[in-house]
């Protein structure tokens, strides 16, 4: 563990810059909105701002990401294919835990399965990530309610709490270790990391206060949603408010569900891209000859509360599918976000309970 | 940071969001949080329209037709072709050329084409492709109010206590305006949708008042009816603000309980609860579908004159609002795209304001009111149109393509490769929307300006800058340095625009006009202390003609444009995930489909999918039956979107067919 001052905590983004394209928090100038994205200039980085809007996903794994150009020869019968692998590390700065979590459960799915996702491997692999501790929390936020923050245990190259003047250090990995040992820092102590925990948890404290947005109590509806024990009726009367927008898809730090889209350029050229798509789409799920699984509205419904909320669907992730960030409450049109559907299904049960009285 | 803002061009919400530019291509896209109307939020079609901006699918050339084959030409050849061909159709009596514009082109782009038809070739035939329909609404509340777009504001439904929805599938049309109505009413604001097909926002709605076709009107009247008998009227509110109500009050006493529960096929006491709840409520906004779903002047002015009756015009929380499906619908009509009118609904044929145009432009312009062009392509009689100058056809909304085989000479000019390029002459390519800069105006008169993000992909010009071309090598020097420069002209020369610049807009998220003196930084909504004059009530026909079957053809198919316009729409082929999603329908049943509510379906004897014939006095189509409760019984539903059912089954009736979306066909359904 290491200390940093305060005024030089964006000497490590320097640092860093030098292997790597670096990545972190920003404010978009004129909206105000924050980001995280690429970085410029090392003083447009704001360590301090409230969780970005969009999830740090987008980085290793993009809204839209082309994978392969290819020509085909209708004469030859030969093809010709260039993969497109992005060259040059990335460093992600201030990365906050819930979405540091949610990386990591897209780790699972895109490394820890059968089939090994090349692009995705090779945007990751190379990565270097500095989380942050967020020592407060912000409207949103429901970490506390998903296991996921309000700081990292593990996943990091290195971690930064704030402790007034200075910032705590911690390595998390050899390439952590090797980059701070290219910096000069002082060593912390036994006090600094006693000081980290008090700052835990006073974040902790602050959530009823500050983060009022999102409550949620996961751990009492993953059991019903593992059961499903949940009448039909409800289920459509979440379905009913969807409006079909994907958006809860592509804001979420865990999810991954993507489309393949193949365009034609000049001449015999094409292009393959890798695009977000959505589970709440009707088109997702439908197969060749018009099958579809999941047609009605409510059987997505069921099916996203189903992926970030079950046990079987954790023990995939090892981990809670939802990681508490609160995006999805607020670019919902339907106003059917994860906390809201949560405190739904607990109110459906208590309902359920005093009907039996 | 790669994310640059600007504003959706789908529909006429005009959501903001932020553009990823990376590598000289748009990447990205993500939400605006602080956008005063959209809060964050996008629809299907705005989270994906990086899959419409990066298509290839562009028209990357300018072509000129010789001897039935496109040949690439230079900008200067095409624009010298084009001039000769088109000076050769406008002579004085000006009945042979005619301009169609495009509701997407951004109000600067739009601008200047109406310059280059009126100012350089003194033709005021100039017209939208898509269907006057907004023109109806906009009539109705000019003349009652003075404003001729929406009299509500967006950012005010969160403090509206009733919200009406006449007959718009709201959610999957505007999705992000149906999302805040959604939002007030689930914090308390009572919903009521009126429609004759049982849409999402019905399913969403505290009441769904469930209507035969074309009986809407008359609900709306029964509200005024029990609000008169309940004394649930403001009298203060109406003396002070209103006038000419007379004969409105008069029709709406006259109407009679049982021939209206016979005529819309509603309960009684279902209206009454409505009407008292209305009557009630402090504050009401209405909200319907304004443009090619639109409704006709005659409906438009009940709505009008219900809410006006209520007090619920001018105040907090109140406003009739007729929405615009397409992005740029409001700011056409805002920039002159009428035979009969010139920027901010100033009148072609007012003298001073002719004079006022002329003097500027430095030049004569013709007075008379030019025709629209639809009926050029029609009717012989007011004159058949052998020259048309195109701006990105859409065929979800345009009427005609093959009207337009009939055209002698056809320059088309757009972004995107379409089906109808073709037919043209000459084509002249022009960027796309984040090649330049442009304003948008929304359905609530926002004025939204956004910036280029990058350099044209293809070596095409700005379209402002081609007409400024066309202009220049007619013999007329138009000075604009930047679309910037076109804004401050539209400013001086529109009393409703006088107070914006691009100085204004950017960095904010738009400007509502009338933005003038006395408005410096806009006006949300029509406001009763600031009017000039009283509200006017709108004259009626007093009509409620109601269609009904007869024997031989007991069933009143009723036709969907709205919706469908999105699975036909040009730009949308472009996309992949909205078109898989707006083609959802049409793979499950590629030869189209009528919607048959369950009760008539069992007495028919005919399921999901089984093959029926329809046949009309006019006309007669096998389709599929699509089983539905989204119908009444006795009403049938087509959509608009299959070609084969255009083609065959409607082109048939085209004789009777007037107003498309109120269109109700007699039909009898037979077992195949």
């Amino acid at each position: 563990m290491y200390l940093i001052e305060k005024n030089r905590v964006l000497d490590i983004a320097v640092e860093l810059r030098k292997d790597y394209d670096l990545f972190g928090p920003i404010i978009e100038p004129s909206t105000k909105q924050v980001f995280f994205d690429s970085i410029d200039e090392i003083n447009e980085i704001r360590l301090s701002a409230p969780i970005p809007s969009n999830p740090p996903k987008l980085i290793f794994f993009p809204q839209m990401e082309k994978i392969i150009s290819y020509k085909y020869d209708k004469v030859s019968k030969n093809v010709e294919i260039e993969p497109v692998f992005n060259e040059r590390a990335r460093a992600l700065f201030g990365i906050r835990s819930c979405d540091l979590m949610g990386t990591q459960c897209l780790d699972r799915f895109f490394l820890g399965g059968e089939f090994v996702d090349e692009y995705y491997r090779n945007h990751r692999k190379k990565m270097f990530i500095v989380t942050n501790t967020c020592i407060k929390p912000f409207k949103q936020c429901l970490c506390v309610c998903t296991d996921s923050g309000p700081y990292a245990r593990e996943g990091y190259d290195l971690n930064l709490t704030e402790l007034g003047e200075y910032y705590l250090v911690e390595v998390g990995s050899e390439k952590g270790n090797a980059l701070i040992n290219r910096m000069s820092l002082k060593k912390a102590g036994k006090e600094h990391d006693n000081e980290k925990i008090k700052k835990i948890n006073e974040s902790i404290g602050l959530f009823d206060k500050i983060a009022v947005d999102s409550k949620a109590w996961i751990s009492r509806v993953v059991n019903r949603v593992t059961t499903g024990l949940l009448e039909e009726e409800f289920w459509e009367s979440i379905g009913k408010q969807c409006f079909e927008c994907g958006a809860c898809s592509f804001v979420c730090p865990s999810c991954s569900c993507f489309n393949i889209e193949d365009v034609r350029t000049d001449g015999s050229g094409h292009e393959r891209f890798r695009c977000w798509d959505s589970c709440s789409y009707e088109g997702y799920s439908r197969m060749a000859g018009g099958h579809n699984p999941r047609k009605p509205i409510e059987d997505r419904r069921n099916k996203r509360f189903f992926c970030k909320l079950s046990y079987s669907q954790s023990k995939k992730y090892l981990r809670p599918g939802c990681v508490g960030c609160g995006r999805c409450a607020w670019v919902c049109p339907g106003d059917i976000g994860l906390p809201i559907v949560t405190e739904s299904i607990r109110r459906e049960f208590h309902k359920k309970a005093d009907s039996y009285e | 940071m790669n994310y640059k803002p600007g504003i959706c061009t789908f529909c006429g919400t005009g959501c903001g969001h932020l553009l990823k530019v990376t590598n000289g291509q748009i990447n990205g896209v993500f939400p605006s949080q602080n956008h005063p109307v959209s809060k964050g939020r996008l629809c299907v079609r705005g989270w994906n329209i990086h899959e419409l901006l990066n298509t290839r699918a562009r028209i990357t050339t300018p072509l000129i037709k010789k001897n039935d084959k496109f040949e690439k030409a230079t900008y200067d050849e095409a624009i010298s072709y084009l001039i000769e061909k088109l000076l050769e159709y406008s002579d004085s009596t000006a009945k042979e050329l005619g301009f169609l514009a495009s509701p997407r082109s951004s109000n600067e782009e739009n601008y200047l084409f109406m310059k280059l038809a009126r100012a350089v070739f003194k033709n005021n035939n100039i017209s939208l492709i898509s269907d006057t329909g907004h023109r109806n609404s906009l009539n109705v509340l000019e003349k009652g109010t003075g404003m001729a777009g929406m009299l509500g504001s967006l950012e005010e439904i969160s403090k509206c206590e009733f919200i009406l929805v006449v007959g718009m599938d709201i959610t999957e049309l505007n999705p992000i305006i149906g999302s805040e109505i959604h939002l007030a009413a689930k914090r308390g604001a009572t919903l009521v949708t009126i429609d004759r097909r049982k849409t999402e926002i019905a399913e969403l709605s505290d009441k769904f008042l469930f209507v035969r076709p074309a009986s809407g009107k008359l609900a709306l009247s029964a509200f005024a009816k029990v609000l008169l008998e309940e004394n649930l009227i403001d009298t203060d509110y109406l003396k002070k603000f209103t006038e000419g109500h007379s004969e409105y009050i008069e029709l709406v006493k006259s109407l009679d309980y049982k021939d209206i529960i016979t005529k819309t096929g509603c309960n009684i006491d279902d209206i009454k609860e409505i009407a008292r709840e209305f009557g009630k409520a402090k504050s009401g906004m209405a909200f319907f579908p304004s443009g090619i779903s639109g409704f006709d002047k005659d409906t438009i002015s009940h709505i009008f004159n219900l809410f006006l009756l209520s007090g619920k015009i001018g105040r907090e929380g109140c406003g009739v609002n007729p929405l615009t499906g397409i992005n740029n619908l409001q700011g056409s009509c805002d920039m002159g795209i009428a035979p009969d009118l010139l920027t901010g609904f100033q009148r072609l044929n007012d003298n001073e304001i002719l004079t006022k145009f002329s003097k500027y432009w430095n030049t004569e312009l013709n007075p008379i009111l030019g025709i629209p062009v639809y009926d050029m392509l029609y009717e012989n009689i007011r004159g058949f149109s052998k020259a048309i100058v195109l701006v990105d056809f859409d065929e979800g909304v345009a009427r005609g393509a093959h009207q337009m085989e009939k055209v002698e000479f056809i320059a088309y000019i757009g972004t995107y490769e379409n089906e109808v390029t073709h037919l043209a002459n000459v084509v002249l390519p022009t960027a796309s929307y984040v090649e330049c800069d442009g304003t948008f105006t929304n359905a609530e008169r926002r004025v939204q300006l956004t910036e280029k993000k990058l350099e044209p992909k293809y070596d095409v010009l700005p379209a402002w800058k081609l007409y400024a071309k066309i202009a220049e090598k007619s013999g007329m020097k138009w000075n604009y340095e930047s679309p910037s420069d076109i804004m401050k002209e539209i400013a001086d020369l529109t009393p409703s625009y006088s107070g914006i610049s691009y100085d204004k807009l950017r960095n904010s998220y738009g400007i509502q006009w009338p933005c003038d003196k006395d408005h410096p930084d806009g006006t949300r909504r029509i406001d009763i202390k600031n009017s000039k004059s009283k509200y006017k009530f709108a004259a009626l026909t007093g009509k409620f003609k109601t269609p009904s079957g007869s024997e031989d053809f007991p069933y009143l198919l009723i036709i969907g444009r709205a919706l469908d316009y999105w699975q036909k729409n040009n730009i949308m082929k472009h996309t992949f995930i909205p078109l898989r999603e707006y083609n959802a329908t049409l793979l499950l049943y590629p030869e189209g489909y009528i919607e048959i509510s369950s009760e008539d379906a069992k007495e028919l004897q005919v399921r999901d999918y089984s093959p029926v014939r329809v046949k009309s006095p006019y006309g007669v189509m096998e389709t599929k039956a699509m089983v539905s409760d989204r119908v009444k019984p006795d009403t049938v539903y087509v959509p608009y979107f299959v070609q084969k059912m255009i083609t065959e089954f409607l082109f048939q009736h085209r004789e009777i067919m007037h107003y498309r979306e109120l269109d109700v066909i007699p039909v009898k359904i037979i077992k195949v």
